[in-house]
């Protein structure tokens, strides 16, 4: 197949980095040129600076990219509110939000042509991932301290040496299916598009992915959102 | 969205983890079999932890089945 041609990696590569052309680069430096960082820098700057200059200053009566931003940021809290009440919501709203705008802005990124999505590589889901994994159980020290280890011995005590492996690996296994999901899911867009463009992009080959492609990236962000929410009021409610 | 809709959104994103997590769960007790059979225990318990934990894997998966079955909110 052929290789996708990414603007970034061309320019850094015209301006003497050592971009790698697998998935990972060997030293340091390659692997801070390599794509999936410097896209997710490209979408991290996208993330600052567009709300800056659209939203211009706050004002009471709000315009047109205050209305824009106020939209987002209150559908996320309703969001989040209907599922972890509005006190956690509003505990767990900035990470939250960061990670729902991020891995949308990043999913979507990828279907225009000389861009490529971060989260199709498995390290940057990975990240994510164990970012809410430690956050689920920091939360769950903070809301029962030492009871929290009751979320793992079950209900009956003569079950623990039974129940305890069973619920370590049920969550451990919440750590792959949350990053292989969204990795697998981006990964297929991406990989299908540059296989559509390759064989008849002239033809248009690539459009009903590209539709495909739009709805998959806001319905995986959102996935990753909701399944963050349930796994954080899973960890702050009592123990069964 | 009318709420009718955002339950609907809700239980499949819910629902859509079912199988992905009986797969993984089945894979990681496997895993954490193999790692103590092969690397800390050097090969002398060979088959049995791994077929212990896969055991516990595979319990694993279900209790994860049977907890969805289980939920007061459906």
């Amino acid at each position: 197949m052929e290789h996708p041609i990414l603007f970034i990696s061309v320019i850094l590569q015209s301006l003497g980095m050592p971009v790698p052309h697998g998935p990972v680069g060997d030293t340091l430096l390659a692997k801070l040129v390599s794509p999936h960082m410097t896209y997710t820098w490209l979408v991290m700057l996208f993330l600052i600076i567009v709300p800056k200059l659209t939203l211009g200053t706050m004002s009471l009566v709000p315009g047109k990219g205050q209305n824009f931003w106020e939209v987002i940021i209150g559908g996320l809290e309703g969001f989040m509110a209907d599922n972890m009440g509005k006190e956690g919501a509003r505990m767990m709203f900035p990470m939250l939000a960061t990670f729902a705008l991020y891995i949308l802005v990043a999913n979507m990124i990828g279907l225009m042509p000389g861009f490529m999505s971060p989260t199709s590589n498995l390290n940057i889901t990975v990240a994510c991932t164990l970012i809410v994994f430690f956050t689920t159980h920091i939360l769950g020290v903070k809301f029962h301290g030492i009871g929290y280890v009751k979320h793992f011995l079950g209900p009956i005590p003569w079950l623990i040496p039974l129940m305890l492996p069973i619920e370590l690996i049920s969550h451990f296994a919440r750590i792959l299916s949350l990053s292989i999901r969204l990795f697998g899911n981006i990964m297929a867009k991406e990989t299908l598009l540059g296989i559509l463009f390759m064989l008849a992009g002239a033809y248009f080959a690539p459009l009903p992915i590209l539709c495909l492609g739009v709805f998959v990236s806001i319905v995986q962000a959102l996935v990753f959102l909701l399944l963050s929410i349930l796994y954080f009021s899973a960890a702050m409610e009592h123990a069964h | 969205m009318s709420s009718n809709r955002k339950d609907t959104l809700r239980l499949l994103a819910h629902f859509s983890t079912v199988g992905m997590t009986v797969a993984f769960s089945i894979f990681i007790g496997v895993g954490i079999g193999y790692y103590l059979d092969h690397k800390v225990f050097g090969g002398r318990t060979s088959p049995w932890l791994t077929l212990i934990f896969l055991g516990f894997g595979v319990a694993a998966a279900f209790k994860n089945l049977y907890d969805m079955a289980n939920r007061k909110d459906l």
